[in-house]
Formats: structure tokens, sequence, C-alpha cells
């Protein structure tokens, strides 16, 4: 009985120790941060700007593409393909020059373009 | 291009109002459900019903042929009423054994649909399901 | 050992709060420190629970009796497969796997995803919150290390459970349904976050994926346990407990939907929050049913405490959700919209409604007893009729869209297109339809339809597969089957789609068929004579009966033939065992593997004086039910297989927040 009571307060201990560890990790590595450093990554505004125009522009091309495959494989007859690229190609090329827009304010700015 | 308000709300709306109607209209006509009561409630109730109490023996008779004779109890009662079954009986069911039948009460006896039996197992989280589903 | 456990829940438990707490705090303050430490405590829960499973895993092994659950669900004859398996066969201890599983997912996601830290910053603690539940109750509710003077013997597994299916079954349906909890932290982690962007769907889409898909194939496991194991006949009894995992999964495909939508449109925001915290509070209230005893099953279990312990957790998320999303809807506007009925953002948005209003209707089935019985003071229960009903109402229309559906152009299908598109495969399902007419089928009309809306599916999928691959061919010159390995190749979540449409019929083909084309015959046969049903002939022969470890085996010889041609020798009868003073009835089913058929033999009743009463049922196509479980399996996996272009160019768009002010 007495072997077993030790084996759990061990197993204990020591589950108690790795946890500690762990938890406290972070502040062992860095412990001497200064508050100003210590701040958790956000997007900034022109960060998010991009997002959703990066989103817009692949939500595009995305549409473009399933287009073609759809035109090729003959699912999308070839009238209804002239209505529709128009306008992919249009908001594609829209949203493609509002981010190339971005980077160029992000250069001036001094900030590196992201891709 | 005029401004028109977005087809996505009309399409919500119809489609929600379509489910709702079909509901309503389904419940209304095919009534409510069966009701569940245990042999205390069941006095005067003639329509069909779906009964829960406990098994008391003798159990007497075939199920296949003449039909199966015991009575029900209430789980925590004295009121029991007279019952015969025919259709499978599922395994779990003796004396004693909480059960579910559905039927219909006829001149003081329990008349079952045939093959209505359900058994309940007691306290274990995974007991086995017996029943001889419609 | 049992102390171990104990401390180790403990320590789970001190864990998920911390997380919770430091979580809240370091998100809302932006201390990157706090943030990792809160998002370590959560790894460090796995390794706490871990310990506590393991703990139980060797109580069971070792048959440690001392231990109350060990105690209540094994016994010294149980074999090894279902001792392990007693782990989640009780109450207890399926709240520790449960909790194994979650705390598992939660360390892999939130380590996965370490990159985005804004994000995980809020998914930890309510990944925290969803653990700290598990893990209180565990501690105070319900302990599975509850300790007891050790009986000689334990009280052992209920027989019909020592099945495979139904120790492999609860395992599946957990990793599905705590395979929710990933989406819905993300999201809620998202929305919490302040970001409106798809990062959370593009992180959770594999999770979903593989939860959706455990579900699935448990809820298979499920009914092939119940069609065997229980012989009524069946597969499925619209039982509570076994809505309580299909309202989850139908909501969890209508999400699996609706996210495509708003990865090609950008719309549908406030729409996909909205079912991930449905599916995620249907798998919780799914597991509520199955514990609490509130609403009467035939798998009613003890009436504890516990359930208005989840009915107050799964109170507290919804409401918090509903309040979150409110809080957010500036951020979650759609930039486009709907612009034609006759579209396939439209198709996609009818199967959503489609799936919403069937699992709506479910839960009101299954929650109509405990309201009528509030309402009127008596328990009123819908039946099979019903839940059958809404089935064809809304299950039918969805299985025409599936087909419909790749036809349709996005943004707007002109009718004139959409209308050639139909050719083949409507022609197709008239032309089944016909033939199934001819063939007798029009005697189950809602079978008819579901083989006719079954065939255009199938044609149009084919359709699908043929004119991509000539596409493809056309662009790469290469031969009929290269040319098909790269059109899957590079698509796979389009064909991944269709294989699981593909399944999805097979299931639709197998259950219409084996429920509204069965035959079924029962008699009273004494030695020698026969009983015709559906094109066999069944003898019977005579009575065996022997012991076989702990039971005994009473076995009535049935000799089926077709066509005077003997087929097979079925032994249907019932299993005693005294010591448990239980009965079970065995089904003899022989499988025709060429036609899929099944005949399902029922011992109902042996008479002392020989004399037996069978249940004879035919089934047809029975096997496709199991077989689309297979076709399902291998869709998902291909949907989900990685695509490395795909997670590259992903990867590009998902920059690490203040990596470009920080470069």
């Amino acid at each position: 009985m007495t072997d077993v009571d030790l084996g759990s307060l061990i197993g204990g201990a020591l589950l108690a120790a790795a946890a500690v560890v762990l938890v406290a990790f972070p502040f062992l590595r860095e412990p001497d941060l200064p508050p100003e450093r210590d701040t958790l990554a956000h997007l900034t505004p022109l960060e998010r700007r991009r997002l959703e125009l990066a989103e817009r522009r692949d939500r595009a091309l995305a549409a473009l593409k399933e287009l073609e495959l759809d035109h090729r494989a003959g699912k999308i007859s070839d009238e209804d393909y002239r209505f529709l690229v128009g306008p992919l190609r249009q908001e594609a090329a829209a949203a493609l020059r509002a981010l190339e827009a971005e980077a160029g304010l992000g250069r001036k700015a001094g900030v590196p373009a992201a891709r | 291009m005029a401004r028109t308000r977005s087809p996505a709300r009309l399409v919500v709306a119809l489609g929600v109002a379509a489910a709702l109607a079909v509901f309503l209209l389904y419940t209304s006509l095919a009534g409510g459900g069966t009701p569940q009561l245990q042999p205390g409630d069941l006095r005067g109730r003639t329509g069909t019903v779906q009964l829960t109490g406990r098994v008391v023996g003798p159990v007497r008779g075939d199920a296949y042929a003449g039909g199966l004779r015991f009575r029900l109890r209430d789980i925590a009662g004295p009121a029991s009423v007279p019952v015969v079954y025919t259709g499978t009986v599922p395994d779990l069911f003796r004396a004693g054994r909480h059960i579910l039948i559905e039927g219909q009460l006829r001149d003081g006896v329990f008349v079952a649909k045939p093959g209505s039996m359900i058994t309940k197992c007691p306290s274990k989280y995974r007991p086995a399901s017996q029943g001889a589903g419609s | 050992m049992a102390e171990l456990g104990r401390a180790a829940l403990v320590v789970c438990l001190g864990l998920s709060a911390y997380a919770l707490l430091a979580g809240v705090l370091a998100a809302r303050h932006g201390r990157r420190r706090l943030a990792l430490s809160a998002r370590n405590a959560v790894v460090a829960s796995f390794l706490a629970a871990l310990v506590a499973s393991g703990v139980l895993l060797a109580a069971l092994l070792g048959r440690d009796f001392s231990n109350s659950y060990v105690a209540s669900y094994t016994s010294t004859k149980l074999p090894f497969q279902y001792t392990v398996s007693a782990f989640w066969g009780g109450q207890e201890g399926s709240l520790l796997f449960w909790l194994l599983v979650l705390t598992g997912y939660s360390a892999f996601a939130v380590l996965l995803n370490r990159r985005h830290e804004d994000v995980i910053a809020w998914t930890v603690p309510v990944l925290a919150a969803v653990q700290l539940f598990f893990s209180l109750l565990l501690v105070a509710v319900a302990s599975p290390f509850a300790t007891q003077p050790p009986p000689l013997e334990g009280r052992g597994l209920n027989p019909s459970l020592q099945n495979p299916y139904m120790a492999a079954h609860p395992p599946f349906l957990y990793l599905g349904f705590v395979g929710l909890t990933v989406p819905f932290a993300f999201a809620v982690g998202a929305l919490l976050a302040r970001r409106g962007d798809e990062l959370w769907i593009v992180l959770t889409r594999r999770w979903t994926l593989a939860a959706w898909t455990f579900l699935g194939v448990g809820q298979l496991l499920g009914a092939k346990w119940a069609y065997e194991e229980i012989g009524w006949g069946g597969y499925y009894g619209w039982d509570p407990v076994e809505n309580a995992a299909l309202m989850p999964w139908l909501a969890a495909t209508a999400y699996l939907h609706s996210v495509m939508v708003q990865e090609k449109k950008g719309m549908l925001k406030v729409w996909n929050v909205s079912l991930v915290t449905l599916a995620f509070a249907l798998s919780l209230f799914g597991t509520f049913l199955t514990r609490s005893g509130v609403v009467n099953s035939i798998h009613s279990f003890t009436q504890s405490s516990i359930g208005s312990w989840f009915l107050g957790f799964i109170v507290l998320v919804v409401v918090f959700s509903i309040g979150l999303i409110l809080r957010r809807l500036p951020l979650l506007r759609a930039r486009t919209r709907l612009e034609s009925p006759v579209s396939r953002e439209a198709a996609f948005l009818y199967n959503n409604l489609l799936l919403v209003a069937l699992t709506l209707t479910i839960l009101w089935g299954v929650v109509f007893p405990l309201v009528s019985e509030a309402a009127r003071g008596e328990a009123v229960t819908v039946g099979r009729p019903y839940y059958n009903f809404f089935l064809r109402v809304f299950g039918l229309p969805l299985l025409l869209l599936m087909g419909l559906g790749p036809l349709v152009a996005w943004r707007r299908a002109s009718l004139r297109s959409l209308a050639r598109a139909l050719a083949w495969p409507g022609a197709a399902a008239i032309a089944t339809g016909a033939l199934l007419v001819a063939l007798g089928a029009g005697s189950y009309v809602p079978g008819l339809v579901a083989y006719t809306f079954s065939a255009f599916v199938l044609a149009s999928i084919a359709v699908e597969v043929v004119k991509g691959t000539q596409a493809r061919r056309a662009v790469s010159g290469a031969g009929w089957g290269q040319a098909l390995v790269e059109l899957v190749g590079r698509n796979r979540r389009r064909y991944g789609g269709y294989v699981v449409h593909a399944a999805v019929v097979l299931l639709a083909i197998g259950v219409a068929s084996s429920s509204g084309y069965q035959t079924v015959r029962e008699g009273r046969l004494r030695p020698g004579q026969s009983l015709a049903v559906g094109g066999y002939e069944l003898r019977y022969q005579g009575l065996t009966r022997r012991w076989v470890e702990n039971r005994r085996e009473d076995r009535v010889l049935v000799a089926a033939s077709r066509d005077g041609k003997e087929v097979a020798l079925l032994r249907p009868g019932k299993n005693r065992y005294p010591v448990e003073a239980f009965f079970s009835t065995e089904v003899a089913i022989r499988t025709d593997w060429l036609t899929g058929e099944d005949l399902y033999v029922v011992a109902d009743q042996i008479d002392a004086d020989g004399t037996v009463y069978l249940k004879v049922f035919v089934m047809p196509l029975v096997s496709l039910i199991w077989l689309s479980g297979a076709v399902f399996v291998a869709g998902s996996l291909l949907a989900m297989w990685p695509d490395r272009r795909e997670a590259r160019r992903l990867a590009q768009r998902y920059v690490q927040p203040g990596a470009l002010a920080r470069a």
C-alpha cells in the first residue's frame, strides 16, 4: 500500500512541477522584458486594409479561375461566359490596383511591401 | 443599375415561411403525438396512449397465441391495469421491469399495439436498448 | 493510485482556470508573456488529462475493484478489448474521455496556429472555459476515481455492449462532438480579437471536416450495432439519443457548405458564426440528453444532477455567443450580396435552409415531451411518422439539390444554360424512374422519388467528372487516366465533395430500399416446416443448445434456399446469461454480397415443445448503407488532403500580425 501512495505522491508532484514550469516558462525565458516590448501582436490598420484587399483579390482570382474551368468543361455557355467574365476581370483588376496603391502608400511610409 | 434590395433576404424569408408552413400543416393534420401516461392516469382515457410502468406478475399466456397477459403498475404507486400484449417480446421483459407499451384501454383492459413493447434497463449508463421499434 | 488520478484532475482544473483568467487578461491588455503562459497552461492541461486517463486505464486493466467505476463496468472475465472500452462505457469515464480529447485537440490547435497571436490569444480562454466546465464536473460531480472496499468481482459490462461496433461507437462520436469545439473557439476568438476576416475559417477547415467525418462514422457504427445486436429489424429508431448525434452532424453539414459561400463571396458571415455556435451547442446538448435521463428514451440513463450542470453551461454558451455576435455585428457586414435566386450561392442557401429546418424539427421532436409536460402536465411523444415525414419533406429536396448545385454557375445562371446542363442528368433520372416503375418500385412513392433523385445526382457527378477530365486533357494533352488524376489533384476539395455526395446517395438508396421495399413475414413453425419470404424458402430443421463461456446459446437451425438451392444455414436464437440474469436475442443475418440484400431472421420465441416463432425480413440493398460509410471517409480524406500551393497562398495572405511593422 505504501508504495502505491508514494507512487501517487511522486507522480502528482512531477505533474504539478511540470505544469508550473510550462506556465512560468515565458516569464523565465524573458524575465526582464520592459512592458513596451511585452505586447501582443495585433493587426495594424494598414495590415487590416491589406488583408481585406488581399481577400478580395484572391476571391476575384479564384472566381475567374473557376469560371475558366467551368467554361472549358462546357458547363457555362460562351454567351454566359462573356457576360460573366467582364465584371470578374474588372473586380480582380480593381483589387490588384487597390493593393498596389496600399503598397505604394506603405512604401512612402517606409513599410516594406507585403506580397 | 437600380438599387435593388438583396434577394437573399427574400429567399431566406420565403424559405423559412415555407418550412414553417409545412411544419404547422403537418402537426395540425397529423395531430400532436402520443401522450405518455402511467396506469394511474389511465382512468377513462380512450385514445391511443403510451403506457409506462412496472410489470407485475404472474405473466401468463403466449405473445403469439392469444396474447401475453400481465398487470402494469405505476412506477411509484399502487395503481395498476391489466394488459394484453401480442407481438415481439423484448429479451429484458420480466416481472419488475420498467416497460413502455402503446395501445388503448378497452373494457378495463389495456390492449397493446402488436410489437410496441420497449423495455428500459434501470441505472446502468448504457444499457441494452431492447425494443421492437415499429 | 486513485489519489494520483484525482490530483491530476485537480491540476487540470487549476490549469484551465488559470488559462481562462490569464488568457482574458493577456488578450485584453495585450500582454505577450501572459498570453504565452495561458497557452502553455492549455498544453499542460492535456498532460494532466493524459495522466488521469493513464491512471484509469491502469486501474481497468489491473481489474482494480477498489475503484468504484472499474467495479461497476468490468469483471475478471471481461475480455481485454471490452475492459479497455469500459473506459468510455460509463458516465464518469466517458467524461474523462471527453476531457482527454478536448485538451488534446486544444493543445494541438493552439500550438499549430501559434503564429496568429491575436486570434490565439482569445481562442485560448474560450477553449479553457470549456475545459474548465468538464474538469469541474470530473472533480466535483462525477469522479472516475471514487474508491470503495474492493468486492471480489465486478458487475461486468452489459453483454450486448460487448460488441466491436459498440466499443468503437463512443470514441468516434466523441472525436466528432469534441472536434466541433475547435471551430467554435476560433470563431469566438476571432470575434473577440475584432477580426472580421476569414482566418478562423481557414485555420479550422480541416478540423471541422475531421470532426464531421468522425461524427458521421460514429453514427453508422451505432446503426450497425443496432441492426445486428438489437434485432428489431432496423438501424435507426429516432430515439432521442440517436437524434442527439444526428442534430450536430446536420448543423455541421450546413456549416461546411455555408463557409464555402463566405470564402468565395464574403457573404453570410453572421450566419456562419451562428451556425458553428449552433453545432457546438447541439453537441453539448446531445451529450446532455444522453446523460441526464431528462427525456424518456429507451436508452434512459441514470437520473442524475449532471443534467442541470450541462443545461446551465449550454445556456451560458448560447447567451454569450449571441451577445458577442450582436456586439460585433458591424465587423461582420457582408461586402457582396446574393444576386440571383438561381445561382450556386442560392443553392447553398437553400441547402442550408433545408438542413437547418430538418435539424430544428428533430430538435422539436426531441424536446416536445418536455415542453408538453411543462405546459399540460402530460408528456406527449412524437413517433416515427413525424420524423419520417420531415426527413422526406426536407431530405428529398436536399438530395435533388446535391445534383443541381454543381450544374448551376456562381453569381447568376441563365435558365437556358441551366436547362442545357440539366439535359443529361435529367434524362438519366427520368429513364431510371421509368425503369423502376416498370420493375414495380412505384409501390412506395418516397422510395421511387429517392431513387430518381439519386440517379440524377450520380449522373450529374459523372457529367462533371467527364467534362472536367476532357477539359484537363485539352490543356495538358495527357491521356484520360492521367488527366483525371491531375484534375482531382488540382481540385481536391471539389472532387472530395463529389465523392462525399456519392456516399450520401448510396446511403439514401440503401435506406430507401431497405425500409421501403423490405419484405417481412412471420410465422409459427414446427420442425420440418417452411416459411417463404421474398424469394427465399426457410426450413426449420431443429434446435441446438450449448454452453459457451458464461452463456447458454439456444439456436434455431434454419436452412435458407433460393430457387431450390440451399444458400445458407442460419442460426438465429437467444443467449441466456445466468449470472447476469440476462437474455439477448441473436439475429442471424445472411448478406448476399452480389445484390447487397440481407436475409434477416429473428427467433422471437422458442417454445418448450420445439415450436418456434420466426420473424423474417428481406432487406434489399441494405449493404449500401455500410458501404456509404467507406465512401464517405474516402471523400473526406480527399477533401482534407494537404495542398501545398493553396497552403502557400494562404500563408502569404495571413501574415503574422505586426510583421509589417516589425520588419
